[in-house]
């Protein structure tokens, strides 16, 4: 009878603020509802960069082992050397498979491909030389297949090595300095979703001053009195989270269908990388632990200042 | 129980108490009387830790209470039931809830709580209204409702800061009654108040204070 063991009854409190601050959010929906828009805004805009990132990668590994080279031949090279030199290459360990392409079938479909048939038919000579299509081993790195393109171009008989590996090493760097961006974006977010939630708790802290300093009197701890504001910050910050995920899955789901179809073009069988279930669950979590961190903070600071009188 | 040895309060411009010895045996019932601005609120203060004496010793239990701080203050206040002037009811939630929350604080079982709650509104008077708003009573039920949370976790020392000061005589001395009766049972009551009228009538030591200087009721 009477007073329980501290655990217990810390608990029971536990439960009590709980539900009481989830209660008093629910009777103010309209105040509520916007704050926990605002911080979903805040937390979606970091995770649909870190998606689109995720998509952009995938799609870049996959350009990146569909790439090929074209070794234009010397025009004294003759198709039968040019075959020659494509078994030689085919024995390196950096070289999938070398393919060589006879002149005129070249010139034939570029004809096709610009829709100049008769132009090109009426041509005397054919300006194009045989050509050795290369398709470098699909786990090499930027800078192996540079190494490729050097080796390449110093064969006899090769005019020129048709391949950028620039664009591909500035995608690469887009995409490190992009995943930085996210990161840096991301803090900055998670932040405004603290403030907000800071500037939510402190309403409630000021709504409750004369609660606060009554509990104070009659013998309430600082822990007993933060209670409920540690529940409201943690409630208003999973739902805020939670609205983020919900927010980002509408978002994703009106940009998936013309991404896939790009993925498509791209010759990938690819689904659009949305948050998923673990995704949405993460950015609710986030979103608690801001409100937790913005409301433990922000009593710390005007708890002392609610001292009675 | 509680003894100020030579206790002086300065605020920046006016000395609130001027070495005032005093003490007040446990069980005892005692008035705290003087004019406006005499120090008697200062005294209370002093004695919930709600500021701290610029000299002298303030002993509760035999302990200097000047070595209570941070934490284990809130704990040292659950030993005090206090009542305010303007009884510092929250209008939020329920009389029920009202009352209930120093055996919140202090960690009673939910069950407990409904039995000491109704038995706390019962000595007021106010049985069957738990589930009101306190808003819809009377200044007189109010201060009731007051009473009632002060006394719910059977404390041993009543604390009350011109509990009357917004009541008329009748209802007054109705509540001085109520005080009495708890002092009855064996509860240290302490009552500030300037209604000398009033408190002449119940027999209790009268302590008074002028200008911050004890001038009377210093033994009993
Ligand atoms: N926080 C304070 N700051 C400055 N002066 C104060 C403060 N509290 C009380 N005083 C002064 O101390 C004196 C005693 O005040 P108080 O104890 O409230 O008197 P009483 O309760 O007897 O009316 C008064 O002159 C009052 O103005
Ligand atoms: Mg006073």
């Amino acid at each position: 009878m009477g007073q329980r063991p501290a655990l217990v009854s810390w608990a029971d409190h536990h439960r009590k603020a709980a539900s009481q601050s989830l209660q008093q959010l629910i009777a103010e929906p309209v105040q509520s509802f916007l704050t926990c828009l605002a911080v979903g805004v805040a937390l979606a805009l970091p995770a649909v960069l870190w998606a689109f990132l995720q998509n952009v990668e995938v799609v870049a590994g996959n350009i990146q082992t569909s790439a090929r080279f074209t070794l234009l031949l010397e025009q004294d090279v003759s198709l039968e050397t040019a075959q020659l030199m494509a078994a030689e290459l085919e024995t390196r360990s950096d070289i999938e498979l070398v393919e060589a392409i006879d002149r005129r079938d070249a010139l034939a479909r570029f004809a096709e491909e610009v829709g100049f048939s008769e132009l090109v038919d009426n041509l005397h000579n054919n300006p194009l030389p045989n050509s050795l299509q290369l398709h470098p081993g699909t786990s090499l790195t930027v800078s192996e297949l540079d190494d490729l393109a050097d080796a390449l171009v110093a064969l006899s008989g090769v005019e020129q090595v048709v391949f950028d590996t620039q664009w591909q090493a500035r995608l690469q760097a887009a995409i490190t300095a992009s995943q930085r961006l996210t990161l840096g974006v991301g803090v900055l977010m998670v932040l405004g979703a603290v403030l907000i939630l800071g500037n939510t708790v402190r309403l409630g802290i000021e709504a409750r001053r004369e609660e606060i300093t009554v509990i104070k009197l009659i013998g309430g701890g600082d822990g007993f009195a933060r209670r409920p504001l540690l529940y409201a910050g943690l409630w208003s910050g999973s739902a805020g989270g939670f609205f983020g995920a919900v927010l980002v899955a509408l978002l994703f789901w009106f940009v998936s269908p013309p991404a896939e179809r790009l993925f498509d073009l791209y010759g990938l069988d690819r689904r659009f990388i949305g948050l998923g279930l673990p995704g949405m669950l993460i950015l609710t979590a986030v979103g608690g632990l801001a409100g937790l961190v913005s409301a433990w903070s922000t009593a710390l600071i005007h708890l002392r200042r609610a001292q009675p009188r | 129980m509680i003894n100020f040895e030579r206790v002086s309060k300065r605020y920046e411009h006016r000395d609130a108490l001027r070495d005032v010895s005093v003490e007040i045996a446990a069980g005892e019932m005692v008035f705290l009387t003087g004019h406006s601005g005499a120090g008697k609120s200062t005294m209370l203060r002093l004695l919930m830790l709600l500021d701290r004496a610029s000299s002298g010793r303030l002993l509760v239990n035999g302990n200097d209470v000047a070595t209570i701080r941070g934490a284990r203050i809130a704990k040292y206040r659950q030993d005090f039931g206090i009542v305010f002037q303007d009884h510092r009811l929250l209008f939020d939630r329920s009389i029920f809830d009202n009352v209930a929350l120093p055996l919140e604080i202090a960690g009673f079982h939910p069950r407990d709580i409904g039995r000491r709650v109704r038995a706390a509104l019962d000595k007021v008077g106010l049985l069957g209204r738990e589930s009101a708003n306190p808003v819809v009573l009377s200044g007189g039920e109010q201060q009731r409702v007051g009473i009632a949370r002060a006394v719910v976790a059977r404390p041993k020392i009543l604390v009350a800061d011109e509990p009357t000061g917004n009541l008329d005589p009748g209802l007054s001395a109705e509540i001085m009654g109520l005080f009495d009766a708890f002092h009855r049972v064996g509860v240290t009551v302490i009552v500030a108040s300037h209604d000398l009228a009033l408190i002449s009538r119940l027999r209790h030591r009268i302590i008074t204070l002028k200008e911050g200087r004890l001038i009377g009721g210093v033994g009993s």
